[in-house]
Order: C-alpha cells, then structure tokens, then sequence
C-alpha cells in the first residue's frame, strides 16, 4: 500500500562516522503522526537525562510530517534539539524547499547524533551519506555556505540547510538557514549544530513521495486550498504577508517599542505593509506546494543600504527590530534582519538583546564606550549584530547569551527590563493588552513564543471564543482558551502545518488529507487529543531537564510596569492575574497545582510510561 | 533523418504555455502536478518542467517545453523516437527511445532528461498531457498560461 511516509528515519552518528536507518514505528505514527509528535516522542527517548545542550549526546533533528513534500497545501519541516538558550524541549518549524527534500531522498527525518572532530557538511543523496570537510566553508555566512556547498557538490539540485558564524561560534540563540529565506529561527538550534561542527546540510533525492488513494488526495487538495481562498485572514496574507499586522498591533496597543517601555510607536506605517510596499516589495514568492506566497521578495534600492535583496519584513521582525528599537527606517530594518539571517542569528532574540543592552546603556548600568547604546542608532545595531556573531568584544560576548544571561551577568536590577520567559526573548505581542497572550507565553514549552497558542486573535482581534466575545485584559476563562489552542495547534503541527495555513484549512479537511495519503483514519476533533498528549510529554521532558514551573511567569516588565499608551494604558499582568490563569490552565491540562501532570492524565493519554 | 520539405505551408493552431516570472512564485506546484499525473507520486525534480531561481530567490524563471516548430531533440534522435504528434506536440515513443541522451544535450533548455526504467535508460520530455496541461491547470497564481497561436506555421523547412 502506497502512503506519504517514507517509513524509516536517518541516523547519522557523527562520534563514529556511521549511519544507520531507524524504522517508523507503528506507535509513533497512530500517537503522534508526524512533525511535532515525532519531535516531542523522540527528543524525549532519545535524549538522556541532563544532557547539556552542547554536548556530544544532545540530538539535532531535521523532522518531516505526512503530508510533507506533496501538494497539500503550506506544509513545512521541524527542527528539534534540546534548547542551549532554554534548556527546554525545542522545535523550531521552518518552510521553503529543505524539509521536503528529506522526503525526496527516502526518509522521514534525519536525526543526527554526537559530534564531528572538525566543521563539516553532510550530503545525503538518496541512501549515499558522506561526510566532507568544510574547513573551507568556515566562517561564511547562511547563503554564502548555501552556494559553497551547491558548487562543491557540482549540482545546484541540493537543498542546504546551513549556520553562519553564530552558529560556528556558539551564539545561544543562533538560527539554521534553510535554502533562502527560510530559517528553524527560535531556540538556538543552530549553536547545537555548530558545536556537532556540522556546518551544513545538503539533501537531494530521486524517490517519489506517493499517496494512498490520489484521487481522494487531490480532492481533499481542492477543498483544502478553496478554504485558502474563502478566508479572509489568508488572503490578507497573500497580500501582504505578516507585515500587515504592524499597524494592526500598533492600533490594539500591543506593538512593543522602546524595549517594551511603550505599546505603540507613532512611525508604525513606515514599518508595516504600507512602507515595505513603497520601499522594499516587487513580487510575492511562496514555500513549496504553497498558494499563500506570504512571502515578498524585494530590494532596498535607495539610501545607505541600496542593493539589499531582501525577504520581507516579517512581523516579529518589525516589530523587534524596528518599533522596539525606535527604528523606523525599513530599508535599515530590512538591512539588519538580512544580516540576521547572514550571520545566523535570530533576529528576534538579536534584536531583543540589543533593546536591552540599549537600555541599559541608558540607565547607565552598561559602559556605553565601545558603541552608543541609544535607541534609535542603527550603526549601533549593525555593530552589535557583527559582534554577537562573532563573540567578539565585552558587548558581542554578553549578548550572544541572551537577555536572561547578560542580565544575570551586569546585575544592577537589569531583569527588571530583561524581556523573556524560561531565556527565550519574548515575541513581538505585548501582552499586557491581551492577558490570554501572556498566559501563552507563560506556558509555552519553549519559553517566549507566539506560535503556540495565539490568543491575540480571540482577544483582540475580533474572533469569538465558543461564541463569547473575550475581554481582552480579563484573566478569566484564558486558562481554558489557551489549553484548548495550544492542543489544537500541537495537533496540527503534526502535519507540520504552516500556521498561516491553518487560518484557512479545517480540521476537517486536514484529516481528509491525512487519511488519503497514509490511510491514518482522524477524527477531527483527535487532532486535540493529540495535541494535548504532546504537550504532556513536552512537559515531562521539560520538568525532567529541571526546568522548574516556577518558571511559568512573565517578564517583570509585564508584571511590575503598568502600560503607559494604547487602549490598554495603565494595565499590567499582575501576580495574582498571573496565579489566577495558571491555576485554571493546570486543571484544564490535568495537572496539579504546581503543574506536573497527574499519573490520571498520563493514562488517559497513553503516556503513563514516560511518568516521572 | 526526417526529410526537409523547403515547399511546406502547413497552418495549425498552436497550442503553447507562455510563463510569467513576474507572477511565478517558485512554490513549485506545477511541478508536483506533473509528477502526480505523470508518476504517480510527488517530487519536483522528476517533473518535466522547470523553475530556475536566481538573485537570492529575487527572479523565478519557470522553464517549460517548447514542443519547438524546429525540435532540437527531435532532429538529433538518431532512432526516430520522438515525433510531432497529430496535435503539434513532440513526443518520445518509450518503446523505441534507446535511452542514448542526445535529446538530452541538445536541448538547450534542458526540457529533456534521462532516468532509469526498470532495466533500461529512457528519455523523458513533457507530452503536453495530450492538450491540457495539469502544470497549468494547478499554477495558483497564472503563471504559466495555455495559449493557442494562430498565425505561425509548423514548419519542416528548418
């Protein structure tokens, strides 16, 4: 019987040189399916216990999902590893043209263990894996390491995925580039990758990836990409990408400026679809078996940085590197992200670094001698990023650890406007206007992130919650509404699916899909199920690595500073705000009051087993 | 070799696929199309036309055949395996191919490979699927785009 899976992972084990293949159990298919289910399942077995994310034992995974590589629409990859910056469970999706790549060459994920003796890339060609060495490739960048590779290989058919200097020098939150404009961005995925001195990764594969039943697999393709076309939030996106949420976050007072000091910016236009239109856009481009096309490609064709080809301006980006930075020039914010990405560093927590450095620089608690820590300086930030990547200078090293670390590091009450959760830098949505955000942020498994459950939506973005309109800077009811969309949200990352997708695609219809190219029969509403069982092993994982739920709480600047702009003014996510949706959110998920998961809930999701 | 036949006047209507790099977005959805319908499975670089990227991803150049009015792959196919077929289109005939790659050489738009069949190397080209092509049919964005073209000739006088 034909199906989507490929039906074996590739093991390659740098310590001594060998691969080998590891069957996909029935087991992991039918309780996990794919995407984040595998990283959830096999980063918790495979990982031992207290590993340090640098060392020799900590795995690096590149993970794929049924429907990866064939035409169900907005499908992408995942990158899983044991967090350097977090020391928590990490996965970090990623779009384009690698993950499927990996399907192509007869695998339904590689999965990478100990450490090459020197920088080397690995090309895997269909069963062919060699190990080469990229002693020449050091220190190049994302893409320069992409093309090096390509030539080297002789054959620009190679889909790479690759680090740049941060990763090569250990930055805790340095990123993975994946072909172009397309990175396992969060969580510093790309140091692991460095300190295995992997500098890249290059796939190329002949099989075909085939479906059960393809009539009823194109049909479910149909249906899928008319609800693409029926939904208003995606075809915003197809117009303009997640640049159009500038001005909307700076209208709900919930776009972070001045290091979150501020919830609005006055020169959000210029960052927003509006500017990167007049400035940077010429056409729209799109991940493979894509229709959205989020992506706008685009140059800076005046000023100091003319010549930049550039991605767009994502949101996140925007926001952090922009407003919360009190940049408001998009061709330089534009610039400093595609030098991110170059460098291989997260721009998110690049630039959140640098937010806090310059205030600090500021208050005079940092030595402002070796640049102007000043807002608004993009020299400032431009130095910083070379820096960072090259943990060079006082300043490069304090801050290629992060906000959480540098501020551990200077002291001087500086954690006050250190912004993260469990050390990863908080996303660009300010949640003291939206309460259940925070909530999200609070809990989710990787510390700061927005893509785990996004309550914004419900909270101020017009959206019903089971047809109740939320108050926005409540706290009741945001306990259940973030253990219901973080459920669904891990259900579906089964299937790797790209979040923008799932504003269109339904539960329905993604079981459609899943049944015709596997035979896997899905409830919709097990989509739930699944996810919830995922966010218990996440959690077991996480609670096995120390990472105390004590640390299920928000920056103190959400917590102690009350907004001081925006419709939300005068609002904060106080201490007992915080224990309120907490409490709520451990008893929707099962767990006891310190948010361990009862033997009660493993059992009923079959995960009684993985108990501590 | 086919016979040059200088007195030909022969008017067809063409049908051809025009492509747009300014619209393609390079999600490569042609070309799933044409491995499912083709092969039976997913993988574009299998499919039988192309998307050459360039400029850090900035231009997407969909490649398709030409089904050409002076066939490269045709005129150097030393066995007569690939033919106009009553339709205008350039076809290879499988059971003559004998899989000797110089289709593949000549084109100069690469639109020719050669694989592995069961024991034996083929040659593999777009067929045009006999008049409606699924590329064109799947492209979300009208990127590539059937057309039909009235006023040239198939000439044979090449």
């Amino acid at each position: 019987m034909d199906s989507s899976y490929m039906g074996k992972f590739l093991v390659i084990d740098l310590d001594t040189g060998t691969t080998a293949t590891l069957p996909l159990s029935d087991e992991l298919k039918t309780a996990f399916i794919g995407g984040k289910g595998f990283c959830a399942k096999l980063l918790y077995d495979l990982v031992p216990e207290d590993t340090d994310p640098f060392s020799s034992e900590n795995v690096l995974m590149f993970l794929t999902g049924p429907l990866t590589a064939t035409s169900a629409p907005s499908m992408r990859g995942v990158v899983a590893t044991k967090s350097p910056l977090t020391g928590t469970y990490l996965d970090s999706f990623f779009g384009g043209h690698f993950a499927p790549s990996i399907k192509y060459a007869g695998y339904d994920g590689i999965i990478i263990k100990g450490k090459a003796r020197e920088l080397c890339y690995i090309a895997i060609e269909d069963d062919t894996v060699a190990i080469k060495s990229a002693a020449r490739m050091q220190g190049l960048g994302t893409l320069e390491t992409l093309e090096a590779v390509k030539a080297e290989l002789g054959d620009p058919g190679f889909k790479v995925a690759s680090i740049g200097p941060a990763g090569e020098n250990g930055v805790l939150y340095a990123l993975i580039g994946c072909e172009h404009n397309r990175q396992a961005g969060r969580g510093g995925a790309g140091a692991v990758m460095g300190a295995k001195n992997i500098k890249a990764v290059a796939v190329k594969g002949s099989k075909l990836v085939k479906v059960k039943d393809p009539r009823k697999f194109m049909e479910a393709v149909q249906a899928a990409n008319e609800e693409l076309r029926n939904s208003p939030d995606v075809q915003g996106l197809v117009a303009a990408g997640t640049a159009m949420a500038v001005d909307f976050a700076n209208e709900a007072g919930i776009l972070p400026s001045k290091n979150y000091q501020r919830s609005t910016f006055a020169k959000a236009s210029n960052l927003g679809d509006e500017g990167q239109r007049k400035h940077l856009w010429i056409k729209s481009s799109a991940c493979l078996g894509c229709p959205i096309r989020c992506t706008k490609m685009g140059a800076v064709r005046t000023g100091k940085y003319k010549g930049t080809i550039t991605d767009i301006v994502e949101y996140e980006s925007a926001a952090l590197m922009g407003s919360n930075l009190e940049i408001s020039d998009i061709r330089a914010c534009a610039y400093l992200v595609t030098l991110c990405d170059e460098l291989g560093l997260d721009s998110m927590s690049a630039a959140s670094s640098i937010a806090f450095a310059m205030e600090a620089g500021e208050k005079k608690i940092l030595d402002t001698e070796e640049t102007a820590l000043e807002f608004g300086n993009v020299a400032t930030v431009e130095y910083l990023l070379q820096a960072i990547a090259e943990r060079r200078s006082g300043l490069g090293r304090l801050l290629a650890r992060g906000v959480k670390r540098a501020a551990e590091i200077i002291g001087k009450d500086s954690d006050v406007f250190a912004v993260h959760v469990k050390g990863m830098e908080a996303p660009a949505w300010g949640p003291r206007g939206v309460s259940g955000m925070g909530l999200a942020y609070m809990t989710a498994d990787r510390g700061g992130c927005h893509q785990r459950a996004f309550p914004v939506a419900y909270e101020v973005g017009g959206e019903k919650w089971q047809g109740k309109t939320l108050d926005p800077t409540g706290v009741e009811g945001k306990g259940e509404l973030v253990f219901h969309l973080q459920n669904y949200q891990a259900g579906t990352d089964t299937l790797t699916k790209c979040d923008f997708g799932g504003f269109g695609v339904s539960p329905a219809t993604y079981a459609d899909l899943l049944e015709a190219a596997t035979g896997l029969h899905l409830d919709p509403k097990e989509f739930d199920t699944i996810g919830e069982r995922i966010w218990n092993v996440t959690r077991l994982f996480n609670l096995r690595e120390g990472i105390d739920p004590t640390q299920d709480t928000l920056p103190k600047r959400f917590v102690n500073e009350a907004l001081e702009d925006g419709p939300a003014k005068g609002h904060r996510i106080s201490k007992e705000d915080m224990h309120f949706m907490l409490q709520e959110y451990y008893r929707a998920r099962g767990w006891t009051e310190r948010g361990i998961p009862t033997k009660a809930t493993l059992v009923r999701l079959g995960q009684q087993a993985a108990g501590i | 070799m086919v016979p040059l036949n200088m007195n030909s006047t022969k008017s067809i209507l063409k049908k051809r696929i025009l492509t747009h790099f300014d619209i393609c977005t390079g999600c490569n959805i042609c070309q799933l199309a044409c491995t499912m319908v083709k092969d039976g499975g997913f993988n574009p670089d299998l499919a039988r036309l192309d998307i050459i990227k360039s400029k850090d991803n900035l231009y997407n150049q969909p490649v398709v055949c030409n089904h050409c009015d002076n066939p490269y792959c045709m005129n150097v196919c030393p066995v007569g395996a690939i033919t106009r077929d009553e339709r205008g289109f350039v076809v290879i005939d499988d059971e003559v191919c004998i899989g000797c790659a110089l289709c593949a050489r000549y084109c100069p738009l690469d639109m020719c490979t050669i694989r592995r069949q069961g024991k034996k190397d083929k040659a593999f080209k777009c067929d045009f699927c006999g008049g409606d092509p699924q590329c064109v049919q799947e492209c979300p964005t009208g990127a590539l785009e059937l057309v039909e073209i009235q006023s040239a000739e198939i000439r044979e006088d090449r």
